[in-house]
């Protein structure tokens, strides 16, 4: 009996805590992912029973169906920007909202192309169903990076803050300059170009490819090596303790390089998502306009 | 000589530590090696940078002794004078040194002013460890994409739309920018031309293009129907079309039955796509049911829902000097054709009769075959669409001969169509020859004298000459008997029918096109036989009518999207614009048929 009473409630602990765990995308079992295969199967079965001639488009009844409801969803996931500013629990909580955004988001695949009626051009139309699909496939990065970088960001920083990362970088800055003090100006030189780079710098596409190929803690640390590499350590050299530290810094940087990389990812798309979901939105009034404009 | 080397460090907490130490040298040395005069812990500078030395109580000189230079109020310089009265800064590396005077001796005040590296200066963490600052931000490039769209993909065009001159000719250039943008589509190869000049049809703003818009150019298009009956034969729209009409109506779209609603546009380069027969359906399918007065069966499908045809077949012969009476008649009722003519076609196409004889006969003069042919008689017309009348003189003379006499090698022949001048012919043969003289009286004989007795050879000569005028009625009763010459084919009324002098053959017609409303092209069934529709060869009267019905025509041709080997839209055997030309979809085949066969040509 205890230990099954004892059974139950570790039982209860851990649905708790599953609970308290479920992200946005498991929310309420997948309420939101039903209601939006939901509302995808049964438009994507009525577009095939709907005889519209002479073939389909958005100017058919079912097309300016389709269309309005798009128009709603788009407007309504948009509003996530403004509702996202404030958290609140329960059925109409932020988590239950971003899931349903998430989800209706996709639906949004297959509604507004079906709305097109696979009739792409180069016009006006066609830029506004390209720029929802921009946002959304934006959208599925940002959540594939939000369901797999978090993990391998907290591995990475192996329970350090930045702060403590910023320190650490700051020490070894400070050592590696008493080290390199005795050294003559040539060598000391390079070693001053790896303090006075910015570890921070570096562009967009560094911090997201993690490449650096200008890195001067890399050259330095080879320049130094090219005297050290070959001459044994007695331990009264100077250059022997730069070396260490360059090395050390080294892997220091790497790893707040990693850092960086991860947390670019987890940033990048929303440079893309948010600018193009306002872009979609002219797009938008412009093709609803223009497509009454001219009718 | 002396100097006051004055350094200032800065505590972790900010507070400044000041240290003065007198040097009485009158030259001291500056560097990075611990034994220099200044020793600044700075990687930027040399071991023995350079020296400082006293000229006199006010100047100093400071020259630079490696490679490397230093600054002097920010200006770079490898030896430079300084009035210590007066002062300057000194930048060497990451350190100022400021020169003064206090007292006799000549300050020198070290400070650092850059940080060790880059890292341990200051550092906004909330923000060097996002992509904040890399990256266009995202206000002003969602900002600047809404902005570039709505003016140069709305504004614009709307812009120019309102300033554009009233067009004299919709034909014209376009005057309004950007608007190609807005073009859902291509258009078709005839309206190819308008293509970029959207106000030539879209003339209003927020008003769908207009049937004026459409006749503007094509003026001759004929009326399906009075438009009073075409709204009374419509279908009350579905739920969807409800839907899609109150839209239209908000918007102040025409319709329904506007030109647009058929003839869609921004479909996409090539021929405008047929209509498909939903729009034709719409009414025809249940037309009786609201248009009960309609003579029109409903149709909405080939395969399955169209009704029998109904021929135009000369019910009542006409009578001589009147018309046949012709009435529409569905070929379910076995309708026949009285078309004024005694004509078995069995009896001429038989391979084994004499009329196959006759025609083995004349093979080699007239081209026949081993029996007679549909074309030996039937010849079609220069589109190949249907076939020219049958033609007695071309095409039955060669073996029904009106010849009645002979004068040399030349045969006299009776005129065929006009009865009274063949009694003419025939009373002036009688009345201007001999009766055949006898073999007895030919040669050089002496004759006795009894021969003109009663009985004897003169006797009946003579007297066969003398009555040889009158014999001229038994010929014409005979060639207008029904086995003679003319009552053979033709129906035949005697002297004194309906008062009339002469004999009077009844009016011939030969109905060129059968079915009014629909259009049947022969050219477009040239690979099948004649008789696989046609069943002539066992037809015993003139007035059957051999053409197909409606069964026998499904056996290749179904409904549109039917899997018949011709699934067949109501375009492609009727007009909506109704006339007697071809539809539409049949014209253009033809013509495309023709571009692709003078594209074959080298």
């Amino acid at each position: 009996m205890a230990t099954q009473s004892t059974r139950r409630v570790q039982t209860g602990r851990q649905e708790r805590q599953a609970q308290l765990h479920d992200g946005f995308l498991r929310y309420g079992g997948y309420r939101w992912l039903r209601i939006s295969g939901g509302l995808c199967g049964f438009v994507i079965l009525s577009y095939m029973l709907v005889d519209i001639t002479p073939r389909h488009n958005g100017g058919s009844w079912y097309g300016y169906t389709l269309g309005t409801i798009g128009v709603g969803l788009i407007l309504w996931l948009t509003a996530l920007g403004i509702r996202k500013r404030t958290m609140t629990p329960g059925a109409w909580s932020l988590k239950a909202w971003t899931s349903a955004h998430v989800y209706l988001g996709l639906s949004l695949i297959v509604i507004g192309t079906l709305h097109t009626g696979f009739q792409l051009g180069w016009n006006v139309h066609t830029l506004a169903w390209a720029l929802m699909m921009l946002v959304i496939l934006s959208g599925i990065f940002g959540i594939a990076v939000y369901a797999a970088l978090p993990n391998a960001l907290s591995t990475n920083r192996d329970e350090m803050t930045e702060t403590q990362m910023l320190d650490a970088l700051r020490a070894m800055d400070r050592q590696i300059h008493d080290a390199a003090q005795p050294l003559p100006q040539a060598m000391a030189e390079v070693v001053q170009s790896s303090l006075e780079q910015d570890a921070f710098g570096g562009s967009a596409w560094n911090r997201l490819t993690g490449l650096y190929p200008g890195c001067a803690t890399a050259r330095a640390l080879a320049k130094v090596r090219e005297t050290t590499g070959p001459q044994a350590d007695f331990g009264n050299d100077p250059l022997e303790k730069v070396d260490t530290l360059l090395e050390r810094k080294q892997a220091m940087l790497t790893r707040l390089r990693r850092h960086l990389r991860l947390r670019a990812m987890l940033e990048v798309w929303l440079y893309i998502h948010v600018p193009a979901t306002i872009a979609l939105l002219a797009a938008l009034l412009a093709h609803i306009v223009s497509v009454f404009f001219y009718w | 000589m002396a100097f006051l080397i004055r350094t200032i460090t800065i505590t972790a907490d900010g507070r400044e530590i000041i240290r003065d130490r007198r040097v009485e040298k009158p030259q001291i040395s500056v560097g990075r090696a611990a034994e220099r005069d200044i020793h600044l812990q700075d990687l930027a500078v040399e071991p023995d940078h350079a020296r400082i030395e006293q000229i006199d109580e006010r100047r100093v000189l400071v020259r630079s002794v490696g490679t490397l230079g230093f600054t002097v109020d920010g200006k770079v310089s490898g030896r430079s004078e300084i009035d210590a009265a007066v002062g300057a800064e000194i930048g060497l590396g990451g350190h100022r040194i400021t020169v003064g005077r206090e007292g006799d001796a000549v300050t020198l005040t070290i400070k650092r002013e850059a940080a060790v590296s880059d890292a341990v200066g200051e550092k906004d963490e909330a923000e060097i460890f996002s992509l904040k600052g890399k990256l266009l931000g995202k206000r002003p490039v969602a900002w600047a994409l809404a902005v570039l769209i709505l003016v140069l993909l709305l504004a614009v065009p709307m812009v120019t739309f309102a300033l554009r001159p009233a067009p004299d000719n919709p034909k014209l250039a376009s005057h309004v920018v950007g608007d190609k943008a807005w073009s859902p589509g291509k258009l078709s190869t005839a309206h190819h031309a308008l293509e970029g000049n959207c106000e030539a049809c879209h003339v209003k703003a927020f008003q769908s293009v207009r049937d004026e818009s459409c006749k503007a150019c094509h003026a001759d298009a004929h009326d399906h129907a009075p438009a009073t009956r075409i709204a009374g034969a419509r279908e009350t729209p579905g739920l969807g079309g409800l839907l899609l009409q109150g839209v239209a109506h908000a918007f102040g779209k025409p319709g329904p039955g506007a030109c647009v609603d058929c003839h869609r546009e921004h479909e996409g380069e090539g021929a405008m796509p047929p209509t498909p027969q939903k729009f034709c359906a719409d009414c025809h399918g249940t037309l009786k049911d609201r248009l009960t007065d309609t003579k029109l069966g409903d149709a909405s499908d080939f395969s399955d829902a169209h009704p029998e045809f109904r021929p135009l077949v000369a019910v009542k012969p006409g009578v001589p000097g009147g018309h046949p009476t012709f009435e529409r008649i569905s070929l379910a009722d076995k309708p026949q054709d009285l078309n004024g003519l005694k004509f078995p076609h069995g009896l001429h196409l038989s391979a084994t009769n004499g009329v196959a004889k006759m025609a083995r006969t004349l093979q080699v003069e007239q081209g026949y075959g081993d029996a007679l042919v549909c074309k030996d008689c039937h010849t079609p017309t220069a589109d190949g669409v249907r076939f020219q009348p049958v033609d007695m003189e071309k095409d039955c003379q060669s073996c029904h001969s009106l010849a009645f006499d002979q004068i040399g090698g030349t045969f006299r022949t009776l005129r065929h169509g006009k009865p009274d001048q063949v009694e003419a012919e025939l009373r002036a043969f009688y009345r201007t020859t001999d009766p055949v003289a006898p073999m007895e009286l030919g040669g050089a004989t002496r004759r006795r004298p009894g021969l003109y007795a009663q009985g004897q050879v003169y006797n009946a000569f003579f007297g066969a000459g003398v009555v040889r005028p009158a014999r001229a009625e038994d010929a014409i009763a005979k060639a207008f008997s029904p086995k003679g010459v003319c009552g053979e084919c033709h129906v035949v009324a005697p002297p004194g029918t309906n008062g009339a002098r002469g004999w009077q053959v009844a009016p011939v017609h030969q109905t060129a096109r059968f079915f009014e409303s629909g259009w049947f092209s022969h050219e477009a069934h040239k690979t099948e036989k004649c008789e696989s529709c046609h069943n002539a060869p066992r037809s015993a009267k003139a007035s059957d009518l051999l053409l197909p019905d409606l069964k026998s025509c499904r056996t290749c041709h179904g409904g549109e999207g039917s899997k018949a080997k011709v699934a067949t839209g109501c375009a492609l055997c009727h007009n909506y614009h109704i006339d007697d030309g071809a539809p539409w979809l049949v014209t253009r085949k033809v013509a495309q048929a023709g571009s692709d066969r003078g594209r074959q040509r080298p």
